[in-house]
């Protein structure tokens, strides 16, 4: 048989019934372009995850004070552990060579004041040089320095949350705040950061010196975190290993004994979060396939009445001498000719609702041209599976009776 | 060129035996243009759809162009439909959604080779007087000329058989004369016609009777005096023009 000739004159036929042609493929439309607009999606999601997750800087190492459980896929710490020090956080600095700078740093929440509106917010104490490392850059006024964190200067830089908590609209530089009962001075305000990787505003928060909030406002000597940062990302495993090894000795833990500590590399960060991203991507394009696959249904009940229809011109056909696997080519050929079009007009709608999409800023979304080959692919695979059986009907029928159908 | 040798064919449903064929022998040569007639009931379609490949019987031997079709499978019978036989039905069968000279092209789609289609189409178009009407669709067409359309797709791969069943059971005297003078000229021309009809006024254009009774060959003889299809179409011009007026 002649496929390509008889693939025209196919088109020809189905041209020749816009109406029902449309309703077969609309299924398949909206399958392909839902895989196309979810996936986009879901990659757009998972761009703005690892941007967010590069802005916290990648090249830090965050050692925490406690031994680490896993929670539903997140790092937490349990217990309360009053082994890391300060100086851990000095040796750390001093003795690792892919090192350049190692932060000390404690947390807690308090409810802050000022003038009579008040709000709770994480306070965190930090060496100076953590605003360079953490890369926590100001909006107005000030980073506290080396000589406020010596001398327990009671200054404070505020994030965009606590600000408008706080003091609405109004520049709240040079302002009095109350942290528990003591009066620390607003010196700087952060930029917005958004959520971080857990989804915790990294906005709402205080930072003031690491002395002034372990004499002024905890009262203990030992601290809860400390921000390593290597000198290259190609150093974090590295640094990792080193930073474990050191503080395993400092600690004086026997070999078996677990660490007392929990070693977070940002690198790993961006290794889970990229892998949800992947599957949630997965997960919404699978949603979108099974849409497609039901689109197939649409040209099998379509082909099923088409064969039916046309049962005279196939008993035509095999009188001018098709065979039955000529009947089944033509059936399984039209059938995948219309999931192709509504595989190509599903991209295409796909592809404008993406940008659409995104130019409205509602969702990121990246367009994906691999996502968009896979379900034109798929869409053609499954019009060739749903055509099988009409086809299948067709070939079968006999010559004699096809032609004396009504 | 045809042999047909105590052909048979029944059909058994469950304990029921229907006999449709009987034992039918005839002989066709080249050039013949026969007529098989017989009531309904008789076989004819069954005889038909065997002469044409499109079944088989149950004994018996048919050869046509020297080939065994008694026993052939399906994929020969397809080719043999393809290449040796073409068909004008009652029906006509045309697809309407696409124009005459596509649909006398269709057998081509079917065809080995690399025929050029298309020419040979408008050729075919040609020769039934329809070279001006190959971009019409069927439904733009009359039902004489819907025929003569059927008759120049059967004619396009140049057949060695033109089986026809009850060619102008859908026509009007004079659209039906029209088909049977094609006939003619094609017997005229040299090409084996058979023509399948329960109406004796048809089968009187043919050269050779064979009457079909309850499965059997009841009668088989030349026609003594075949009629002239374009005399009846003259006769038919003259009364037109006689009593029109009038």
């Amino acid at each position: 048989m002649h496929l390509s000739k008889n693939a025209v004159l196919s088109c020809q036929i189905l041209a020749a019934h816009p109406l029902r042609t449309v309703l077969s493929i609309t299924g398949v439309v909206v399958g392909v372009s839902a895989v196309v607009v979810m996936v986009s999606v879901g990659q757009g999601a998972e761009r703005r995850i690892l941007d967010r997750i590069g802005r916290m800087g990648t090249d830090v190492v965050t050692v925490n004070a406690a031994p680490a459980r896993l929670m539903i896929g997140r790092q937490r710490t349990v217990a309360t552990v009053t082994t890391l020090t300060v100086e851990d956080a000095r040796a750390i600095a001093e003795n690792c060579p892919q090192v350049t700078a190692a932060v000390p740093a404690v947390s807690k929440s308090f409810v802050v004041r000022w003038d009579g509106t008040n709000t709770t917010t994480t306070v965190i104490g930090m060496a100076a040089d953590g605003f360079r490392v953490r890369n926590i850059t100001l909006a107005s006024g000030r980073p506290f320095d080396v000589e406020d964190d010596h001398l327990r200067r009671r200054v404070a830089v505020i994030g965009p949350t606590v600000a408008k908590n706080l003091f609405g609209s109004a520049n709240p530089l040079g302002r009095e705040i109350r942290i528990g009962r003591v009066l620390f001075e607003v010196v700087g305000a952060t930029r917005a950061r958004g959520t971080d990787a857990n989804g915790v505003d990294q906005d709402d928060m205080v930072v003031v010196p690491l002395g002034t909030a372990m004499r002024r406002l905890l009262n203990i000597p030992y601290i809860q975190t400390v921000y390593v940062q290597a000198r290259g990302s190609q150093w974090m495993d590295r640094v990792e290993r080193d930073v474990r090894a050191l503080l395993r000795e400092r600690q004086r833990l026997a070999d078996g004994h677990p660490d007392t500590f929990t070693i977070q590399n940002q690198k790993t960060l961006v290794a889970t979060e990229r892998e949800a991203a992947r599957s949630m991507t997965l997960l919404i394009g699978s949603a979108a396939g099974i849409a497609l696959l039901v689109g197939g249904v649409g040209i099998l009940a379509v082909m099923l009445i088409a064969v039916r229809e046309r049962t005279r011109e196939i008993g035509l056909r095999r009188a001018l001498g098709a065979t039955p696997r000529d009947i089944r080519a033509q059936f399984l050929v039209e059938a995948v000719l219309l999931a192709g079009a509504g595989g190509v007009f599903g991209v295409a709608l796909g592809l404008v609702t993406t940008w659409a999409v995104a130019g409205l800023g509602a969702w990121d979304a990246v367009a994906s041209w691999p996502a968009a080959a896979l379900a034109l692919a798929f869409a053609m695979t499954v019009g060739m599976m749903f055509g099988i059986y009409p086809a299948q009907r067709a070939s079968r029928l006999e010559p004699i009776q096809a032609l004396r159908s009504e | 060129m045809i042999e047909v040798e105590n052909l048979t064919k029944q059909y058994a449903k469950g304990a029921v035996v229907t006999v449709v064929l009987a034992g039918v022998s005839f002989r066709v040569a080249k050039g013949e243009f026969v007529a098989i007639m017989g009531a309904s009931g008789a076989g004819k379609s069954t005889l038909m759809n065997i002469l044409g490949g499109l079944d088989t019987p149950t004994s018996g031997t048919y050869r046509l162009d020297g080939l065994d079709l008694a026993r052939a499978g399906d994929d020969e019978l397809s080719r043999v439909r393809n290449t040796k036989i073409g068909f004008v039905f009652q029906q006509f069968y045309l697809l309407d959604r696409i124009d005459a000279v596509t649909n006398v092209m269709l057998p081509f789609i079917y065809a080995d080779g690399n025929a050029d289609g298309a020419a040979l189409a408008g050729k075919a178009l040609a020769a039934v007087g329809l070279g001006g009407r190959a971009r019409h669709r069927p439904s733009e067409l009359s039902g004489g000329e819907q025929q003569r359309v059927a008759i120049a797709r059967a004619l396009v791969t140049d057949p060695v058989l033109l089986l026809a069943d009850e060619p102008t059971g859908n026509l009007d005297t004079r659209n039906g004369l029209e088909v049977l003078a094609i006939f003619q000229r094609l017997h005229r021309e040299g090409r084996t016609l058979i023509v399948v009809t329960h109406d004796r006024a048809v089968a009187d254009h043919a050269s050779r009777l064979i009457v079909l009774n309850d499965g059997r060959v009841s009668a088989d003889e030349p026609v003594a005096q075949p009629r002239d299809a374009e005399a009846g179409l003259r006769r038919l011009e003259a009364e037109a023009a006689a009593g029109g007026p009038a």
